[in-house]
């Protein structure tokens, strides 16, 4: 039960990223490999805020997603002179940026060593230190973000962004500055990712710069094109099969750091198979 | 001792490598016009074939060495054939190559890890044994001289085999215009899939001479992957001599660098210099 609990955990946090990232990738076509960086930020202000100062888990989670829109607001800036492979390198490149500052900065994060002992959030006296009601919290977190951004896309913000999709010419006669609408929609998916960093640092208690690679970011750009980019629920669906496929492969029975590798193995022909065969993923209204 | 000569000197060696992976990259730019991902990986594959056959079954070093230069090239054949191929035949966009590509990548470099654990080699037998020379006050090691001069013969070779054989011609026919490639009678699929083994094939050797250089892990292929692409894009993206001016500003950039700063920011220094490419001169030194 605890191992489920903690799969579903997993599963609301990659839901989270997964959702995020599909406002970028799916619905206005800009391919990002850069969402872990954004992750990382707000895992990285959790940890610190929570172990240097005396501040609760939420205001962290506040702190982190500032930190976030700041940062994804100045790389979006530079991001939206690109356009698509383009776009895709100069993201990856932020996304191996951030990841170095995590990793040398290490007056502020410990560097490669970590940083360790996060406690679990509070909230009116209420403690989430127990893996069921931290599993609530998580859920509750990621309705609201599945919400959210089901308003976003639902409104005539997001109708504009799929004409970006669609045309950004197009769009642009008719007089939308659609710089403006691209870097909107960065700024708000790194925010939530942030919240997804925050969520995992308190959850694992333990956060180090291994978690924030780009392998990361093309996992979890693996979870929306398995699902469907630009569908939600095909997100979901991704996040679900891409969290629950490893432990299938530990059940089978291999070592926990080959499962590790297998897990990258199986991602990557994922991806290569649904380039392939069925580029739009499972349930997905947009092909790359 | 003066420090300049040396760093001037480590900075050629930089250079030359960079130059190893940026060649082939821009050669299979050239002819295919989208970001091969999955280059980096021929790099891995180069060195660990030495590895294994030098190594593990004790065949004598040129011929592992050989052999590892071929495997590498057939692998980039052999991806050609089974992806990159009917992807072009189905008119994918370059979004979907360069996905695919990041799959390829991950996954092979995940089974990499598999059959050679995670765990840093090192090619050369005797590594205190190493011939040093001393070049205008600076040290070179005999490893690091074949690198150069690798590099050099490699970029002789390529200008002189794209300059003077027909086989050349078409593959500039094909770099220029596919179409019109087609129509004066290139068989273009087959040229394309004989630059994806050359490619691969130096992008293999430059592992191998990283290998008995430092050594090599499954991760070194990411690592050259990306120091190869940005000095493919700052010297200027499919061109030969771009790759190479790109590779050598950018050993120089990096060693000047960590020089100045410190040795951890050496890739964020890469990207930021990529960075203010893209933003200032998008199309490289050579292009216009």
């Amino acid at each position: 039960m605890e191992y489920l609990i903690h799969l579903a955990i997993l599963f609301s946090i990659y839901g989270i990223l997964g959702i995020s990232l599909n406002l970028v990738v799916g619905y206005t076509g800009l391919l990002s490999v850069t969402h872990a960086a954004f992750y990382g930020l707000g895992a990285y202000a959790t940890a610190i805020l929570l172990t240097t100062t005396g501040i609760g888990f939420f205001l962290s989670l506040i702190i982190g997603v500032l930190v976030a829109i700041i940062t994804s607001f100045l790389i979006g800036i530079v991001l939206s002179k690109f356009d698509d492979d383009y776009y895709a390198l100069a993201s990856l490149g932020f996304n191996t940026i951030i990841f170095a500052l995590f990793l040398n900065w290490q007056s502020l994060t410990r560097g490669p060593l970590g940083i360790p002992g996060i406690s679990r959030p509070e909230l009116f006296g209420f403690d989430f230190s127990s893996n069921l009601s931290f599993l609530i919290l998580s859920l509750i977190i990621l309705v609201l973000i599945f919400y959210i951004s089901k308003f976003i896309v639902n409104s005539s913000f997001g109708r504009v962004l799929k004409a970006i999709r669609g045309d950004e010419k197009a769009i642009q006669v008719f007089g939308y500055n659609t710089a403006y609408y691209k870097l909107t929609i960065f700024v708000i998916s790194a925010g939530m990712a942030a919240v997804a960093g925050s969520l995992f640092a308190s959850y694992i208690t333990f956060v180090d710069p291994s978690s924030f690679t780009v392998f990361e970011s093309i996992f979890i750009l693996a979870i929306i094109i398995l699902g469907g980019l630009s569908n939600m629920r095909g997100v979901i669906l991704g996040a679900l099969f891409l969290i629950l496929l490893p432990e299938a492969l530990r059940f089978v029975g291999f070592p926990p750091d080959i499962a590790a590798q297998m897990r990258q193995v199986i991602y990557g022909l994922i991806l290569v198979l649904l380039m392939l065969y069925r580029p739009q993923g499972l349930l997905g209204e947009y092909k790359l | 001792m003066d420090i300049i000569p040396q760093l001037v000197l480590n900075s050629i060696i930089a250079g030359s490598i960079y130059a190893l992976i940026a060649l082939g990259f821009n050669l299979i730019y050239g002819a295919t016009k989208f970001f091969n991902l999955s280059h980096g990986v021929m790099a891995a594959i180069g060195g660990y074939t030495v590895f294994y056959f030098a190594k593990t079954l004790g065949w004598n070093l040129p011929l592992s060495i050989v052999v590892g230069v071929l495997l590498a090239g057939l692998i980039g054949y052999a991806l050609d054939k089974l992806v990159y191929f009917p992807l072009r035949k189905r008119k994918a966009s370059n979004m979907v190559l360069l996905v695919a590509s990041l799959g390829l990548f991950t996954a092979i470099q995940a089974i990499i890890a598999i059959l050679f654990t995670s765990q840093f080699q090192t090619l050369s037998q005797n590594i205190s044994g190493q011939r040093i020379y001393e070049i205008l006050g600076g040290v070179i090691t005999q490893t690091q001289l074949t690198i150069l001069i690798s590099a050099l013969v490699i970029t002789v070779g390529l200008v002189l085999l794209l300059k003077y054989t027909m086989f050349g011609k078409a593959i500039k026919a094909v770099s220029d215009d596919e179409e019109v490639a087609k129509i004066v009678g290139i068989n273009t699929n087959k040229i394309i899939s004989y630059v994806f083994f050359i490619g691969s094939a130096i992008a293999g050797l430059g592992g191998i001479l990283v290998g008995f250089d430092t050594g090599i892990e499954p991760t070194m292929g990411f690592a050259l992957l990306l120091k190869g692409v940005i000095a493919a894009i700052i010297g200027g993206v499919g061109s030969i001599y771009g790759a190479l001016i790109g590779a050598f500003l950018l050993g120089f950039v990096e060693n000047f660098g960590i020089w100045q700063i410190s040795g951890e920011w050496k890739d964020a220094i890469a990207f930021i210099l990529l960075i203010l490419f893209l933003i200032f001169r998008p199309r490289g030194i050579m292009n216009k």
